[in-house]
């Protein structure tokens, strides 16, 4: 219990009402002095505390359990729906509808909560719990939820941290050039193993980087810079010298701190070596698509759908069948020339078929010439009807 | 991928319909049946709670711990497969 460790001179104003408050003291006029406020505290926590430890140790622990909850929250299944909403609320949990089917699992949750949190306060220190109590559960969705899932938000993360860190060396570097370089080993405390790790093997490609920085280049053009290891190393040195010309007012202990940052941000791109260099710094991947939707694409590579023998061998069939469309063609033409002859025969009023018939006659009897008459005669007939 | 069973990609691969619940990756045949006792019959009335739990891993997980004694790789296989049945077809 934090009441009999803290002095309460040393609680705020604020903080001792809250503790009188939630040890039913009346409260004293608003105005009135903080000493009013210590004197209620002592009197009546310090009397409290005196009736616990003369009491046995079991119903101390269960006055101290008691109080506690009081101060927190009441047992969870006493609650109401809203109430226990509110108290999951206060630990940072957003609460989905407590329903019949919900509510149970939500009590746990609380009463772990609380757990945790007493805990906490035994140590002594509450809000450190509650921090750690977040980043534990930051930890344990990290380790239970799949990598991909989370992959996302983790880049993002680690994004917002290196551009964090980012930040942090400029303004770092400002005052260790004020200094005189007293700095760097206090900001390269906490990396420097990484650092040796890392320096041989960057100071050489780095080195040119740095002037570059100094020049004026973004850290994210470092960044990009340093990954292109394709680059020969020999443009870089005849570089390194030419900015060395450019550059003479550098003192050497400036570009010094240059190559102890260099390794630090260096081991930055050896953390995140997938991360692309962009001008606001921040990395989104790609939501994975929306599979089955209209047009999305399937996660799951199924084969096409499988067409039964009778559409293949139709298939085959109609590939070596004459296509439609030149039927049709073929179809028309032909019926253009059947159309072409008719109109011709038409015009000629069957002379050319008459002349065939009287070739044919030639060597037929003179009965048949009054029958050829007749025909003759028929068909003017004819072609005077039609 | 390679964690995924055949019972979860062919669960995730066609809207659920009327499925029943042993269709749910990680849950067979014993804790299909205990979910069927509490009154938890088909695939979409799981779903249902998936969802009041607003999809929350650890709360879903538990409330299958409890209500059918589902172990953590049950727990996990019908989380993932409900989850991912969610992405593609909610």
């Amino acid at each position: 219990m934090s009441l009999f460790v803290e002095d309460p001179a040393y609680l705020s104003k604020s903080r001792l009402k809250s503790d009188l408050v939630a040890h039913n003291v009346a409260l004293p006029p608003t105005k009135s002095k903080k000493e009013v406020y210590v004197d209620l505290h002592l009197k009546h926590i310090a009397h409290n505390n005196a009736a616990e430890f003369s009491s046995d140790e079991e119903d101390q622990e269960e006055d101290v359990a008691d109080k506690e909850e009081d101060a927190e929250i009441p047992d969870p299944s006493c609650l109401t729906d809203d109430d226990l909403k509110a108290a999951l609320l206060e630990h940072g949990v957003k609460a989905g509808p407590i329903v019949a089917s919900t509510r149970a699992l939500y009590e746990n949750k609380l009463r772990r909560l609380l757990q945790s949190e007493g805990h906490g306060c035994l140590n002594g220190v509450e809000k450190g719990v509650l921090y750690s109590d977040s980043e534990e559960e930051n930890g344990e969705k990290e380790d239970e939820e799949s990598g991909s899932e989370r992959a996302k938000e983790e880049t993002v993360e680690q994004s917002d941290q290196a551009q964090q860190r980012s930040s942090q060396f400029p303004s770092g570097s400002q005052p260790v050039m004020s200094s005189g370089g007293s700095l760097i080993s206090s900001q390269a405390f906490s990396i420097t193993q990484m650092v040796k790790e890392v320096e041989s093997r960057r100071s050489l490609t780095t080195s040119t980087d740095s002037e570059r920085e100094l020049n004026g280049s973004n850290v994210q053009e470092h960044w990009s810079r340093s990954t292109r290891l394709d680059k020969p190393i020999v443009d870089k040195y005849t570089i390194n010298n030419q900015s060395l010309y450019y550059t003479p007012k550098e003192s050497p202990c400036i570009r010094d701190m240059k190559l102890s940052q260099e390794p630090v941000e260096d081991m930055l791109q050896e953390m995140f070596p997938n991360t692309e260099a962009t001008p606001t710094g921040i990395c989104a991947t790609r939501r994975r698509p929306i599979k089955g939707a209209a047009g999305r694409p399937f996660q799951y590579a199924y084969p096409d759908t499988p067409a039964s023998p009778t559409t293949l061998e139709r298939r085959e069939v109609e590939r070596r069948l004459v296509p439609f469309q030149i039927q049709i063609l073929v179809f028309v033409i032909v019926a253009c020339l059947l159309y072409l002859i008719y109109v011709c025969v038409e015009d000629y009023s069957f002379s050319p078929f008459v002349a065939l018939l009287d070739s044919l006659d030639q060597g037929s009897d003179s009965e048949e010439g009054p029958l050829l008459q007749a025909e003759t005669q028929d068909t003017p007939a004819l072609s005077g009807q039609e | 991928m390679s964690s995924t069973s055949q019972k979860h990609k062919d669960f995730v691969a066609e809207p659920m319909g009327e499925k029943s619940v042993m269709a749910l990756a990680g849950i067979g045949a014993a804790l299909g049946k205990r979910l069927e006792e509490k009154g938890f019959d088909k695939a979409y009335v799981v779903l249902g709670q998936f969802l009041v739990l607003k999809k929350d891993e650890e709360l879903f997980r538990d409330w299958l711990k409890d209500t059918c004694g589902a172990n953590v790789k049950q727990q996990g296989d019908c989380y993932g497969c409900l989850k991912e049945w969610c992405d593609a077809f909610l």
